[in-house]
């Protein structure tokens, strides 16, 4: 099956090695995987701060690239930018053809954990990982995307590593885009509250499907001092 | 504390350990029990689904289910009077009151009187009044607002109570909760049998009845409506269902999404006034209808779908925000998600224009709203009114359309990745907000797209 | 301030922003709903059980008897030498306060919730049920329903609904205070329901 990257810019930017393991798992479960060059960004953080008309501008040059793939699915290591794209149609009122064609581009983006597990079929990459580690559910992901047993079908056969669940593995981890730095201190109150947890735990890592999540826990166990690690559903998948 | 100060209520909030720990225990008590209480029902989804549908109904035909509603309930020997807004409907009551001689007034609790700053107005009018549940009572004697939808002295510890009634009813400090309920019994029993109006809320009107329905565990809703002569009920026009019938789905949810309960103890449904003069039971029955704002929020479906809060509390308790801050920090009467969306709606969004960014969209609320309102996407509907108002900050509003311009250009997108690594590396980034808390990834130094072409 | 004002700004004011949503509303998706599964009907002995249960789950006491006189001894053994007032006669508002137990019928029950429905046109003074700190009721095995659907249309199947019904589950109570659970705040501290079973028919169905 051919699949387009959709690597988002945070994932471009700040955390290459998600990109790079998200391509290194999808070829070993026989894609093939094009990047086209002119992708930025979903327009997410527009969409979330109230800009609909910037968020919009940048939606539809997202459709406009995306459209051009003859690729059958676009795939994304992001929960919240993959619901960004089957949200993009809300901002298309007025304008009906620019709604079907938003519309099309949704049914064909998938978040990681989903294509492999939901359109593949696939639940097993061969990966292998020694340790405990935990779950973080993504709130778009979990709640927009009902993502909730792909990660761990997948998780459950990496050879290695044991699975232990948090009491409050759906709880937010505070971060929510702008409100990090809107209301910083909220945030972390918030935070503290899932890093309790996962010291509870006793894990050497967390792991989840999307990179701001685990840039906002991972922010804090290490200025915590904590030893717990933060790695990336991809990362951990792409482990030999 | 009032609206427009949320951050600095927030961050008061935040310091109080006392609270915090309050909240917590609260909050995750209630959430435990409505989960296993809506587990307990398998028909959970198609009752929300139900409810929502019914909503949509009455809010989409307001005008013919109210005017229903007036003529069967008139007919039935009740006064209806039409409030446009607090001011009004202040009025009415207190001059309703003062016509009959009040001096002592008993309340029950209501979210919509509480809207409206009733005791205040009565008081104002030299009439005594007194909140008779237990919550509300506690928090009168405190000075305080409730902070809570259904709980609203949930922000205090069992010492707080003690003391405060040692103060204020001078009885000896105990810390037995019978006690202290029995000392507000008492005391409160007196005011009840004294007293010349009785005011309630509603929870829900019918239209095809006429009959006003309105729920409680403590039994001083019942003792409001039934012993003195007159009974003033404040109603939101948004309150109605369209049958009785409809209750069944109602009742269901409501207890249940509040405190976990399958029934709440006492369901009052009245339907006008007594048949027989000496019957027991109030001589009167005024209902007034309450605008107050709301017949504005039908302008749109994602707006009109506020109106269909039953008011169960059930999204303030699985906020994490809310369970962080409680409820005082919002500065309104309704706090949680469900203020956060209403309160700018009521009150004006330049008033309240925090409050919609106060949430990290995680969407639990959504999740156990009861009747399915998508506050996530409400929060963002108002977002996108703020910014077309232009409310927020014009830094951010041009922050955003530089923003646009580089992610419209792909050079530009790589040619400011690189100017901002360089920045990071020579004077580090001036992102205080976020490193005040957490350490900051930095911006890798090959990108994922310049690692692709490499190893083309 | 002129009253048809109000009532007429405020309708006006529905209908049009009713009319400006209309556009969005065509984009809006309903929400889909099954009609209501019915819940399957039990027989009579097991819907008393399922009463008796629930009233004893929600802090209740529950008693089954069969026949007049039972009811008489079991009222009599309850309110144990108290004063007791009951709803079908006058009671003065002194008698009321001071009395230690009221005595009323319930005109209904429900099953599925341990629920009682008192109906002012038939227990004139329901006052005695909330006021003393015992409330006993006397419910005919026959008169309960399984579901609140049931009730709720049989409450309709009549001329009009009565001026004042009352569901009644269980005893006052609170969680006010740190969520700790109090019993009898305002209304009765304990509940007694006697089940009289001398009236229900062969067939075992709800008379």
């Amino acid at each position: 099956m051919k699949v387009s990257l959709f690597v988002t810019c945070l994932v471009d930017q700040l955390w290459s090695s998600v990109g790079t393991s998200c391509v290194a798992v999808l070829r070993r479960a026989g894609c093939e995987v094009e990047f086209d060059e002119r992708q930025t960004c979903c327009g997410q953080p527009a969409f979330n701060t109230g800009y609909r008309d910037e968020a919009r501008l940048v939606a539809k040059r997202f459709i406009e690239i995306f459209a051009e793939s003859k690729a059958q699915a676009i795939v994304s290591p992001s929960g919240s930018c993959t619901a960004m794209v089957h949200h993009f149609a809300e901002l298309f009122g007025d304008e009906p053809e620019w709604r079907e064609r938003a519309a099309a581009i949704a049914a064909r983006t998938h978040e990681l954990s989903s294509f492999l597990v939901r359109v593949l079929g696939v639940d097993d990459v061969g990966a292998s990982w020694q340790g405990r580690l935990t779950w973080h559910d993504a709130c778009h992901g979990l709640r927009d995307l009902n993502i909730k047993s792909e990660p761990r079908k997948l998780i459950g056969n990496v050879r290695g590593a044991e699975l232990v669940e948090i009491e409050n593995a759906e709880a937010c981890c505070g971060f929510g885009g702008t409100f990090s730095v809107k209301y910083p201190e909220i945030s972390v109150a918030i935070l503290d509250q899932k890093i309790e947890a996962i010291e509870r735990a006793n894990v050497q890592a967390v792991v989840s499907g999307d990179a701001s999540c685990l840039m906002q826990i991972g922010g804090r166990l290490s200025r915590k001092g904590s030893k717990v690690r933060v790695m990336h559903l991809a990362e951990l998948l792409n482990h030999r | 504390m009032n609206t427009e100060t949320f951050a600095e209520n927030a961050k008061a909030a935040l310091n109080d350990a006392q609270l915090r720990g309050a909240l917590r225990k609260a909050t995750t008590l209630f959430g435990i029990r409505r989960r296993e209480a809506a587990a307990s029902l398998s028909n959970w989804e198609d009752l929300r689904n139900e409810a929502r549908a019914i909503k949509d109904d009455v809010l989409l035909h307001l005008d013919r289910y109210l005017e229903a509603f007036v003529s069967k309930a008139e007919s039935r020997g009740a006064k209806v009077h039409w409030a446009r807004d607090a001011a009004e409907a202040n009025l009415i009551i207190c001059r309703l009151s003062v016509e009959r001689g009040a001096r002592n007034v008993v309340k029950s609790k209501s979210m919509t009187t509480e809207e409206i700053h009733l005791n205040a107005a009565l008081e104002g009018a030299g009439m005594r009044v007194v909140e008779t549940d237990l919550g509300e009572y506690i928090i009168q004697l405190a000075g305080e607002t409730p902070s809570h939808i259904i709980a609203p002295a949930i922000h205090k510890t069992k010492r707080q109570v003690a003391e405060l009634f040692t103060t204020e009813l001078g009885i000896p400090p105990t810390d037995d909760v019978g006690q202290l309920t029995s000392t507000a019994r008492h005391t409160l029993r007196e005011r009840f049998a004294s007293a010349d109006v009785g005011i309630s809320g509603v929870n829900f009107g019918i239209a095809e009845t006429g009959t006003i329905v309105i729920v409680e565990n403590e039994g001083n809703i019942r003792m409001t409506t039934s012993l003195p002569r007159t009974h003033i009920a404040v109603m939101g026009i948004e309150k109605l269902l369209p049958r009785f019938a409809d209750l069944d789905v109602f009742l269901k949810l409501l207890p249940r999404s509040g405190t976990g309960q399958a029934l709440s103890t006492y369901q009052s449904f009245i339907t006008g006034t007594k048949r027989n003069a000496d019957d027991e039971g109030p001589d009167e029955l005024h209902i007034i209808l309450l605008d107050n704002g709301r017949s504005r929020m039908l302008a749109h479906p994602v707006t009109r779908q506020s109106l269909a809060c039953i008011r169960c509390g059930a999204c303030l308790n699985v906020c994490p925000v809310y369970q962080q801050i409680g409820g005082h920090a919002y500065g309104s009467v309704y706090p949680g998600p469900i203020g956060a969306v209403i309160t700018p709606q009521l009150i004006g969004i330049e008033k309240a224009a925090q409050l919609p960014y106060a949430s990290s969209l995680c969407g639990a609320c959504r999740e156990v709203c009861p009747v399915k309102i998508d506050i996530p996407r409400l929060l963002l509907h108002l977002r996108g009114e703020i910014n077309q108002q232009r409310t927020n900050h014009r830094k951010e509003r041009w922050a955003f359309r530089l923003w646009a311009a580089i992610m419209l250009r792909p050079w530009l997108y790589e040619k400011t990745a690189v100017a901002a690594r360089l920045m990071q590396r020579w004077f580090g980034l001036p992102l205080q907000a976020w490193t005040s808390g957490r350490d900051l990834r930095p911006i890798e130094e090959e990108s994922f797209r310049e690692h692709w072409r490499r190893s083309r | 301030m002129n009253i048809g004002d109000a009532r007429a700004e405020i309708m006006n004011s529905i209908r049009t922003h009713l009319a400006m949503s209309a556009p969005d509303d065509v984009l809006d998706a309903p929400f889909n709903t099954d009609p209501f599964k019915n819940s399957v009907p039990l027989a009579a002995q097991q819907v008393v059980q399922l009463f008796k249960r629930n009233v004893e789950l929600v802090d209740g006491h529950c008693l089954v008897v069969n026949g007049q006189s039972e009811v008489e001894e079991a009222v009599n053994r309850i309110a144990n030498g108290r004063g007791i007032a009951v709803s079908g006669s006058a009671v003065s508002k002194q008698d009321l306060f001071t009395v230690g137990v009221g005595v009323t019928g319930a005109q209904a029950g429900i099953a599925e919730t341990g629920t009682l429905v008192l109906d002012s046109s038939v227990e004139r003074n329901r006052l005695v049920s909330l006021v003393p700190p015992i409330h006993i009721a006397i419910l005919d095995a026959s008169k309960i329903f399984l579901t609140l659907g049931e009730t709720l249309a049989a409450l309709q199947s009549g001329a009009e609904l009565s001026p004042a019904i009352t569901f009644i589950t269980g005893p006052s109570r609170t969680a006010d205070i740190e969520l700790t659970l109090a019993l009898g705040v305002h209304g009765p501290q304990e509940l007694y329901v006697i089940i009289n079973e001398g009236t229900i028919t062969n067939q075992g169905a709800p008379a």
